[in-house]
This record gives C-alpha cells, structure tokens and sequence, in this order.
C-alpha cells in the first residue's frame, strides 16, 4: 500500500503494482501550465512551486535550482478535489446509499430495543473519524486517480452517527491524514420502523435529536455551574452520547427535497445548530427556500436513477419522472438564487462516475468554474478550513490535480495528483471518465 | 325438548311457510322493464305470480297496502366473505382463506354460518344475495351464491358451485426483486397453473374411459365442472397486464371468464367487450390506485365499462361494508354511470352474470320473490328498507344493530 | 395533479388584492342560520355577506351556482393524511413526538380530500401508545408549503389511545428473538396505570420547574432541571392548553379515561372512535366531552363488535357533542354521505346530520369562531355541490378555502390530459437518452 512506500521513498522513483508511481522530491516546480487558482483569475501561463507539503509560490516564480521541475506544457493545474461528504479511510463504515436518498445505514449490529432518548439509542456521536482512519482503504487510491486530494469522511451509522473529519488522501500514518477534526457531526434520519425499539418512526426521530440537544444544553450548564460552585451541589454525571454533539461545530442534517429542507433548516434553527443540508436531489425545486433560510448544502453528485431491475411497466409518477430529469439542474439553480453548496461524490458506485455527473450538471446550466468550485474552494469553506485547502494560494496545503484538458470534460486525463506535496500519477492513463479502480 | 318447545318451534315454520301475498298500490320498479306506478304484486309461493295496476287479492293471501313504498328486486353482492368471517381481526373466526395452492375442492357455501350477525345486518339494507368467495393460493375454491335467509346454509345455497375463484398469477414487483426475477417467478406460476389445468383434462379422460385403477380424486372431481364449461372461472385481475394474460390464457384454455378487482383494464376494455367477458367491479369507493391517477378514477370506471360496452355487476369484498352495495353502484351513477344501469348492477346483472337470471335478479312472472320494499330510491344513502322477502318470505329486518340501539336508546 | 399550477392559482387568490368573489343563486346551506337561495359574498378571505341577495361589488368574480348546493368547508376530526409518519409506537408514552414535525404538503391525499369537500382535518398520531404524539390542525391548502398547511390558532392537540391498540405488547408475535420487543401494557388495567403513572410523573416535573424557578428568583444557584419533551405535554394538558384526543372503544374503557382525567382534573376533549359511546353516552355528556365517530364502521376487531350505525344519532339524543370523522384518506372524500347515514339509522335531521361534519367537529377543536358554519365574519372556507350534500348523487365542484379556490372540478378534468402529456414526454425523452447513459453507467470488469 502507498504509505509503505511513501516511507521508504526520498527522491528515488519507486514503482508499485498498485497502479501508482509516487515519487518525493522535497520541492516541485510545476512549470508553464494553465493555472485555475479558483481563488482569484486563471493563469494562462505560469508556475507553481510547492515545498514540503506545502505552496509556496503561485505566477511567475522562477523554480529554485533543487526543485524538481516538470514541465505544465498543456497542462492545467487546479486545486485538488475534495469530497465533501464521503466514507473515504473508514472502510468497514457502511457506505452512502446510491438511492439518491440521504443515508440512514442500518446499524450492522442490531441494539437493544431502546425505552426512550435516555438510552441513546442510535449515538454514536462520540465516534471520531480522525480515530478511524485505515490507509488500507483501497478507494484512497481509486478517487486520487480521479482528481481527489481531499475528502470530509464521516462514521455513518445510527442516527448520531458521529464526527467527521477533513483529510487527506494520502499519509504516512493515519493519523497523518487529518487536517481538521472534528468537520462536523453527521445525522441521519434513521429508524427501524414499527415494531421497532425506540426511535421507530421520523417523528420519533426528530423528536429524538430535539430532546437530545435539550439534554446537551442542559449538561453543559450543568457542568459549567458545577465547575464554578462545586461545593454544595449535586454533581452532574458524564454523558459521551453528549460529548460528541456539544464539540460538533456543525451538523450534517439530510434533505431531498422543498419538504425536507424546511423541516430540517427548522430544526436547525430551533436548535440554534450550524447546519449543512445533504442531499438535495430536488434542490431545482425550491431554491428560494434554501436562499431565505441562508442556507449552506452539499449536492450529491448521484443523480436519482430509474431503478435497476424495476418493472418496465410500473407506473411512475410525474414527480419522480421530473426529479430523474432536472435533479442535475439544481446544482444551476443554486448558483443563480444565490446558496453556497458543494459537491458530494460519496455515494457514486465509482470514481469513474464523477466527470458524467458532473457534466450532467453543467448540461443543465452549471459553469464549469462553478462545477470546479463546488468541489474545491466551497468544500473547504463551508467546513471552514479555506485557509489550508481549496485553491491554488500560496501557503495553501500543496494538493492539486494536474490535467491534460478540462477537469470534468470527456477525454480529460489526469496527469499528476499532488497531496501534501506528494505526486501521485494513475499508471495508465485513461481518460478520466474511464478511470476504473 | 318440552312438548311446549316443539310446539313453538312448528308454529315458525308454519310461518315460514307463509309466502303468498299481495301488495297494493306500491310503485314497482321490475328493472328488467319500466316501473309501474300505483301497482298491486302478486306473489304465490315464494315466486311472482303477477304485476300490473290493478290485481286482486286471491282467497286467504294476505294483503299489505304498499302506499308511498317502492319495491325492487332484492339485490346481489357479487363478492363478499358473507357468513365466513365474523371479526376481521380475529383468526378463528374467520374461514376465508384454506392453505394450499390448488384447492378447486372447497366449498365456500358449506362454511357460511347462517347464524353469523352480519347476516341481519346486510340484508335489513335490502341485500337478498350474496356470492361467498373463497380466497387464498391459486385456485382459492367455489363461491357459492347464498341467499341471506334460511335456517341451514343448505336452504341458503342458490348455488354453492357459482364459480371457481382464481387468483391469476401476477408478476409481483417487490422491494429488493429485480424485475426478471419476478418475471422468473411468475411464468414458472403459469406453467404450474397450466400442468394443473392438464392434470384435471387427463383425469377428464381416464375418467370417462373408467379403465381398471381408476380412482377418484376430489380436486380434480371439482375441476369437472369448470372444464365442461358449466361453471365460469373468477378471476382475480387488476391491472391491464394480467387482464391481458388472464384473457389470453382463459382462451387457450377454453375455460368461462368472468373477472373481479378489475382497476386498471387500459385497452383490454373492448377486449372484454368483444369477448363478452364480465366483470366484478371491486370496491367503487376507492382512492385510485397510482399516484397520478384522477381523484375519481375508482368512481369513473364504471362508467368507462359501460361505454364501452363491458358487462359488470358489483362487490363489496368484504362483509363489514356489503350493506353499502347500494351506495357503490350511486358513487358510479354520481361519476357518469346511467341510473338504470346503476341499479341493474345489484339486481339483475349480477343474476346474469352468475347464471339464475331465470330464478332472481329482477321483478318478473316466475321467478323468486326476492323483494325489498323500500320508502325511496334504495341507492341513496337516507332511503329506508321497509320490508324485505325473500323467496316470498318476509324476513326480519331486525339485527344486532337495531337490538343495540333499541336497548341503550331506552338507557334511562 | 399539477401541482405548481394550482398553486400558483391559489397564490393569486390569497394575494391581499384578491378581488371579492361571489357565489350566487345557490342553494345556501348555512348549517346553523337555516338555508335558503340566494349568495355569498367573500372579502379577504372571509365570508362578508350572505343573504338571498347581495350587492357585487365592482371587479369581483361571480360564480353562478344556480341548482347548486353551498355548505361550509367539511371538517374531518380524525385524519392521518400529509404526514411522513404516524405512529411511534415503540414506548408507551410518545408524548414526545408531533406531527407537525413530518408534515407532508406533498401528499397527494391531500388533494383528494380537497376534491371531497374537506377544508379542515384535525392530523393524529396512532394509535399504538396509551399516550400518543401531538397533533395539529391543518387546512387542505394543497400547494401550500407544510408552514402553509397549518390552522394558525387552533388548540395543539395529544393523542391518547386506549384498548386493543396500545395494549398490543410490542413485537412478540414476531420472528425470532431479535425483534421481540416486549412492551406494557398487555391489559386495559396496564393501559390505565401507563396513563396516571404518565400524569404523576407530569406533575412532579411540573413542581420541579416551579421550585427551581422560585429558587432561582431568591437568587440562589441551581442547576436548571432538565427539560422534558415527552412530559411537557402532558403538563400542558394539565394547564388546559392541549387538547387530549382519545381513541378508545368499549365503554368501561371510555369510563375509565373520563374517571382519570377528572382525577387529575383535566378534560378529555373529544373520545375518537368510541364507538360504544352510546353505552355511556349519559356519563360523556355529564364530562363534556365530544365524541368524534365512524358511521357504520364495525366487526373489524372484537372491540369493534357491538359498533352500531345509531352510535352517533344516540349519543346526539343524549346531549353529546358529535361528529363523524374518517381515519381514512379513501372515506375522507365522502364524509358528505356518511353523514347522511345518520339520517338513516336513527333520524337525524338534515341540519343535525350536517352538523357532524361541520360546526360539530369545529366546536370540538375550538375553532368554531372561524369555520364550521356559513356566517359572516367567517373564514370563507366553502364546499359547492351539484346536488344535496347529503345525496349519494352529489358530487363536489368546486372548494374554496380562505376564499381562495383550491379545487375545481372543470379545472381537474381539463388538466388531466395536460399531466399524461407531460409524463408521456419526459418517458421518451428518457428513453431516448438511455443508450448513452448505459455506456456511461458500464461497470468495469
């Protein structure tokens, strides 16, 4: 696996039959390439200078005499994608579901029928994705190879599933992954339905989360008077099914469609919580929702599909017909009411799926410096780490993916993947729309 | 028992036997012809001897003054569980659904319990008949047609082989079934129906040559019938794709068609016209079956089998409800469906349908008097069943229902 | 059917600048001021005039219902339609959960119950739990976001559930071991001590606040008590500021509820089902409660099994308040007719059958102020029939809620083609575009 060798490498060429060569020169010079910064204007002709792991200069840098120069002769350089949602390094994690609907992963282990929210049923909250990361997942190397440097991974199980992290797709030790943690509490509206333990329906859901907040608020003033006035009060218990929600700095709450976003921005506000919508597949509905409630969301890149192996004579209702045809029109939709959203490529089958969606989209009226921004830039501001990741910046974490041609266009190659500095080049080339693991 | 006792229980029967009279100055609507106003009914011995304005009583035949009433046939449920089940929700109640997939031997008639309280209830609404249809598996078993009075559910029986009730195979798409493999599933369903249906023709034959070793199986004994043509199939069909195959396979197999739960039949409509195939409309008071469909789909459909030239009567399929048979055929008429035919839909075409339209189903010479006389249209929901007779017998309208109310309304 | 169309529609009716609209040469069936032909004149809303003749003001629309029949928007008392969930049925206290929570705008039985003639429908949860979730009161305003569908001032209601239902334990008829889920009660004795154990516990939590409020206001340090959301309702029942709806059939167990709640004296608003009430008709009367029934609805469960169609017209002798309701989103269309069977079995008048579907049902949710009735002043929710409401021949033409008209028959026939058009075209487009999808969709080897 590629930490192995990344710990054996110095500047000597190491080939692997994983299906990547890395190599680790301390500086890289990348040198008259199309630069798209995504921060501020495209670079026709320029350089990029990353020294250990990180940018150094962006324009018309002369590269120093130890660099390792390669030529950007017709190549693009560009930010390196991040996956805003995803289960990238955490691969016993159950995956996102390909319905197009928000994921609700059944837990693998079935609970003890819960009595009521003081059970905490379905917590996981206090599970760090930080903790979890195995570099033996091999989709690390599989998204790399389509343009991925980064990724927001999260546990997925439950109804608090736990907290996410930001990372890198690349590390000498797990550990060595993580740039930000905790990115983010994920939530599902998971349930086992009646007949079920507690809770087995969405009302009881939400009614849940609800009392679970409440608790939090409660535990943390709880602690906070105690810690000032321990002498002559009862004290309060330790809680972890609360520890995890009260360090959240935000919360990941799914939505599809007009219904689900008011419901779930409600309870956000309700819950005076910083909340990022998922989902979104009738997001071209009702933009004017997300816009009125400042609302920040993460599209996800699998588009509602007609369902494999279904009846061709089952009656579809116009609804569904119309969510299959404009769903990659949300994206568009978005942009022009105004709402800052990401992409998320979590619950694509492949990496190779990721160019199609996202041409799918910009068919549909997308830009294609927005497609790129809603996987780099907006990713890393909406986790609120756009100081280290999401442009081509001096001082920026040195992740970019390097291209012959347009990210996301048909015959598209990526040629080079950088993360924190390192180069990582997909063995065959292939089109990046035919990249397969 | 006491010789008091057997004294009582001869006097009811004497007065069951009571089934001659005369009403007078009714309106009577035959259905089968335009309705006589001010007109006297004859009836002798349990049949109609004779309509017209002005009859006279014959010696002895009690005379009921029929001014301000109407009288109708009595109508016929096309579909129900009618004295086979007692409380929905409770198991051993019930005897509707017998395990197995090919049961062509059972007999729903013989599990009606004449004294089960839906009895009262459904008829004092003026429902003189009812088909008890067995469910479940394939071949679920004979519906037999009842009469809703009798001390026996022999004396109930007008047909206890009316029709054998299939559930035709359907390709059932479920969650987590790749279509194909529904698919798989459904022709392997055929093929077993048609190996049944080729068993029942051998047995036919060795039958008939009586060779040595013969022996008699019940199932396909039951079959017989079906095969000679003297009993039609009811077949449970919804959508256009299984009305579709249902017909084609009833074809091929030269077997009598008459379809039920029909919701959805799309161009099988002249089909079934062409063919002269009837229907048992399920439940007209139903929310449409997809999403899309018109609010009213279920309340049109009627009306779409008239036009297009479908014969059809109605079911209640169920019991709890069968007392609103009425109101099923008035949702229709409301929804486009001529009012004649509307009516014709309780009364004679069920009759028709299910081959006693020379003893029922209509107010002429000859036939049963299965009569329901009434104070006003019987398909609005406000008009009240006066009296009802069936077989010319007058039949307590009272039940459970009336019981309860009596009882708790004088609750001081 | 169409949906942004019509609400797009009905956005140009509630705009403040609506014009008037006026309903005349119908058949005005007021339900408490008599009938009589004549018309009705909307404003804002709002019923404004309604009399035999009425002055039309300039730029209003006139709808000519001449042989048509006008009553008040039918309210339904029991309904589960335009909720994504209905029953938390996994404790035996779900007081903690509320429909208005899962709300569904989107669910097309709203529509349907529109084209019934239904403008208001009180949404409860199941009835799985001895105390169920909160429910709420909503206007079929089809088109309108879940915000939009809510009866803004209507009492906050809590469902209760006796009998069969919530003494149903859990899952142990179930497969396996791993889906049993025991859960108490198994008796109706269980069912009745879930309930007053529920409101010891609701009080105690209740004097817990009051004292650390008290405490707090003498300036002393205190840790907040925590907040309980499955108590909180229940304390609101006690202070009379929620409604208890409660399911229930037999009559001991009907009793049983009424005797509790006057021992922890609150008040049981409406007994739903009930369909012994007329059992205990005397002792409903006496606690005030209303009953909100079935017509003819029997035999599906033993509890079930001494239903009779003359419940609803015994407990109106017997001075109880009454109204028929549907549990259904099939039945919801045709509540008219249900009515009407109250006039069957037992004889009741037009206008006392009427009532069970209109100013009944408003008078037992509290918002007979404003619907329930054609009265000026009130909200101009109005259903049009072709015929008597109360003929199994009628048919609803046209519903207007707020005066703004939701439903229309001419408008639904005539889009009906305008939807299987739309349906048709985006099939063939798919279609069309399906071989290159497939190659896209290709799974590598």
């Amino acid at each position: 696996m590629k930490y192995r060798v990344l710990a054996l490498a110095c500047s000597a060429l190491v080939f692997l039959p994983g299906g990547i060569v890395a190599e680790v020169p301390s500086v890289i010079a990348i040198r008259g390439a199309r630069i798209v910064t995504v921060s501020g204007p495209v670079i026709p002709r320029g350089t990029v200078i990353l020294r250990d792991g990180l940018i150094e200069a962006v324009g018309d840098a002369q590269p120093p005499p130890e660099a390792w120069v390669i030529d950007g002769e017709g190549l693009t350089v560009y930010p390196g994608l991040l996956d805003a949602l995803s289960t990238l390094g955490l691969p016993d994690m159950p995956r996102l579901n390909g319905t197009g609907r928000p994921n609700a992963a059944r837990p693998r282990s079935a609970p003890a029928p819960a009595r009521g929210p003081e059970d905490r049923p379905l917590n996981t909250s206090y599970l760090r994705a930080a903790g979890e990361l195995s570099l033996t997942d091999r989709r690390l190397e599989a998204a790399r190879n389509a343009g991925f440097t980064g990724a927001v991974t999260f546990p997925t199980e439950g109804v608090f599933a736990g907290l996410g992290a930001v990372i890198d797709l690349a590390g000498k030790r797990p550990g060595e992954m993580v740039v930000q943690s905790p990115a983010g509490l994920y939530l599902t509206m998971y349930n086992g339905g009646f007949g079920t333990g507690y809770p087995s329906s969405l009302m009881g859901v939400i009614a849940y989360i609800r009392q679970i907040y409440l608790d939090a608020g409660q535990y943390k003033a709880a602690r906070d008077i105690y810690a000032a006035h321990p002498n002559g009060l009862k004290r309060p218990g330790y809680d972890k099914w609360l520890e995890g929600v009260l360090e959240a700095p935000r919360v990941l709450l799914p939505a599809n469609d007009p219904k689900e976003f008011e419901r779930m921005l409600r309870l956000g506000e309700e819950l005076n919580l910083q909340v990022l919508l998922y989902g979104l597949a009738e997001g071209f509905r009702a933009p004017e929702i997300l816009r009125k409630h400042n609302a920040r969301v993460l599209v996800n890149l699998r588009w509602p599909e007609k369902p494999r192996g279904a009846d061709p004579e089952a009656e579809e209702t116009l609804r569904v017909l119309e969510t299959r045809d404009l769903a990659p029109s949300t994206p568009a939709a978005l942009v022009k009411a105004g709402v800052k959203f990401a992409f998320y490529a979590g619950a694509l089958e492949k990496p190779a799926d990721l160019a199609p969606a996202v041409r799918r989209a910009m068919i549909a009226g997308l830009s294609h410096d927005d497609a790129v921004r809603a996987m780099t830039l907006n990713v890393a501001e909406l986790y609120g780490v756009a100081d280290r990741l999401g442009s081509v910046e001096k001082g920026k974490i040195a992740n970019l993916v390097v291209t012959r041609g347009d990210l996301f266009r048909d015959k598209t190659e990526v040629k080079y993947v950088f993360v924190d500095g390192m180069k990582y080049e997909p063995e065959t080339p292939a089109p990046a729309a035919e990249v397969t693991r | 028992m006491k010789p008091v006792a057997l004294w009582i229980a001869a006097a009811v029967l004497s007065a069951a036997a009571d089934n001659s009279f005369l009403i007078r100055g009714a309106a009577v609507y035959p259905v089968s012809s335009p309705a006589i106003e001010n007109a006297s009914l004859l009836v002798l011995d349990g049949r109609v001897a004779a309509v017209g304005p002005k009859i006279a009583a014959p010696k002895g035949v009690r005379v009921i003054d029929g001014k301000g009433l109407r009288v109708y046939p009595g109508m016929i449920d096309s579909a129900t569980e009618v004295g086979m089940s007692e409380i929905g929700a409770v198991g051993v109640t019930n005897d509707v659904r017998e395990l197995g997939d090919f049961k062509p031997q059972l007999r729903a008639g013989i599990a009606v319990n004449p004294s089960s309280e839906h009895i009262p209830v459904i008829r004092a609404n003026g429902i003189t008949a009812a088909m008890a249809v067995p469910d479940g598996g394939v071949i679920a078993g004979q519906a037999s047609l009842m009469r809703l009075d009798g001390w026996t559910w022999e004396e109930m029986a007008v047909k206890l082989d009316a029709a054998l009730h299939l559930n035709f195979p359907a390709i059932a798409a479920r969650r987590n079934t790749p279509f194909s493999e529904a698919k798989r599933e459904y022709n392997r369903d055929l093929k077993q129906l048609d190996e049944y249906l080729e068993q029942a023709r051998r047995y036919q034959t060795a039958r008939k040559a009586a060779g040595p070793g013969f022996r008699t199986n019940l199932q396909f004994e039951a079959m017989l019938p079906l095969l000679e043509g003297k009993v039609p199939l009811m077949v449970t069909a919804v959508r256009e794709r299984e009305i579709k195959a249902a017909v084609e396979w009833a074809e091929k197999q030269k077997l009598r068609l008459v379809l039920s739960e029909v919701r959805k039949p799309g161009a099988m409509l002249a089909e079934l016209k062409a063919k002269n195939i009837p229907v048992i409309l399920g439940p007209v008071q139903d929310l449409p079956l997809d999403h899309d469909d018109p609010y009213d789909a279920a309340f049109t459909l009627p009306a779409e089998l008239y036009k297009a030239g479908v014969r059809f009567a109605f079911g209640s399929f169920g019991n709890q409800f069968s007392r609103n048979l009425p109101y099923q055929a008035a949702t229709a008429v409301a929804f486009g469906l001529p009012y004649e035919e509307g009516l014709k839909s309780v009364t004679l075409y069920p009759a028709e349908i299910w081959g006693v339209s020379a003893e029922m189903g209509s107010i002429e010479k000859a036939k049963w008097a299965d009569l329901m006389v009434t104070d006003g249209d019987p398909l609005e929901v406000k008009t009240q069943v006066r009296r009802l007779f069936i077989k010319g017998r007058e039949v307590d309208l009272e039940s459970k229902h009336t019981r309860l109310y009596k009882k708790y309304l004088a609750r001081p | 059917m169409t949906r942004l169309l019509w609400a797009a529609l009905a956005a140009s009716f509630t705009l403040p600048a609506a014009p008037p609209v006026v309903i005349q040469n119908a058949r005005v069936l007021t339900v408490t001021r008599g009938s009589f032909t004549g018309a009705v004149l909307v404003k804002d809303g709002k019923i404004a005039e309604a009399a035999e003749k009425v002055m039309i003001p300039p730029g209003a629309r006139v709808i000519d219902a001449g042989g048509q029949y006008l009553m008040p928007g039918i309210i339904d008392c029991h309904s589960h339609i335009a909720a994504d969930s209905i029953n938390e049925g996994a404790v035996s206290v779900s007081s903690m959960t509320g429909i208005e929570d899962v709300l569904n705008p989107d669910d097309i039985s709203i529509y349907r119950a529109l084209a019934g003639g239904v403008t208001t429908a009180n949404i409860l949860h199941g009835s799985a739990n001895s105390i169920g979730g909160k429910c709420i009161v909503i206007k079929t305003r089809w088109g309108s976001a879940a915000e939009g569908l809510k009866f803004k001032g209507a009492m906050p209601g809590i469902k209760f559930a006796l009998g069969e239902n919530p003494k149903r334990r859990g899952m142990d008829d179930g497969p396996a071991g791993s889906r049993r889920n025991l859960r108490y009660p198994g008796t109706r004795m269980g069912v009745e001590d879930v309930i007053r154990e529920a409101f010891t516990e609701a009080k105690a939590y209740q004097a817990r606040w009051k004292e650390y409020e008290a405490g707090k206001a003498r300036g002393e340090t205190l840790i907040p008590p925590r907040r309980d959301l499955k108590l909180e309702p229940l304390v609101e029942v006690l202070e009379g500021k929620r409604f208890v709806h409660a399911h229930c059939y037999r009559a001991d167990e009907i009793l049983m509820l009424l005797r509790v709640a006057d021992e922890f004296g609150f008040k049981i608003r409406t007994l739903q089902h009930v369909l012994e009430g007329y059992k205990v008709a005397r002792e409903i009367a006496a606690h005030g409660a209303g009953a909100s029934t079935f017509s003819d609805w029997w035999s599906y469960k033993v509890e079930a099994y001494d239903a009779i169609p003359y419940n609803a017209a015994i407990m109106v002798r017997k001075g109880v308040l009454v109204s028929l309701n549907s549990d259904s989103a099939e039945l919801m269309r045709r509540l008219n007719t249900e009515a009407a069977k109250t006039m069957k079995y037992g004889g009741l008048t037009e206008t006392e059958a009427l009532s069970l579907i209109t100013i009944n049902p408003a008078k037992q949710l509290k918002i007979d102020d404003r619907v329930g009735s054609i009265e000026v002043g009130k909200d101009a929710d109005l259903v049009l029939f072709d015929k008597h409401p109360l003929s199994s021949f009628a048919k609803v033409q046209k519903v207007f809620i707020d005066g703004a008209l939701y439903f229309d028959r001419d408008r639904d026939l005539s889009e009906r083609q305008l939807l299987q058009l739309k349906k048709k075209k985006l099939l063939e487009q798919e279609k069309q575009s399906a071989p290159q999808q497939k190659k896209q969709d290709r799974r590598p080897q």
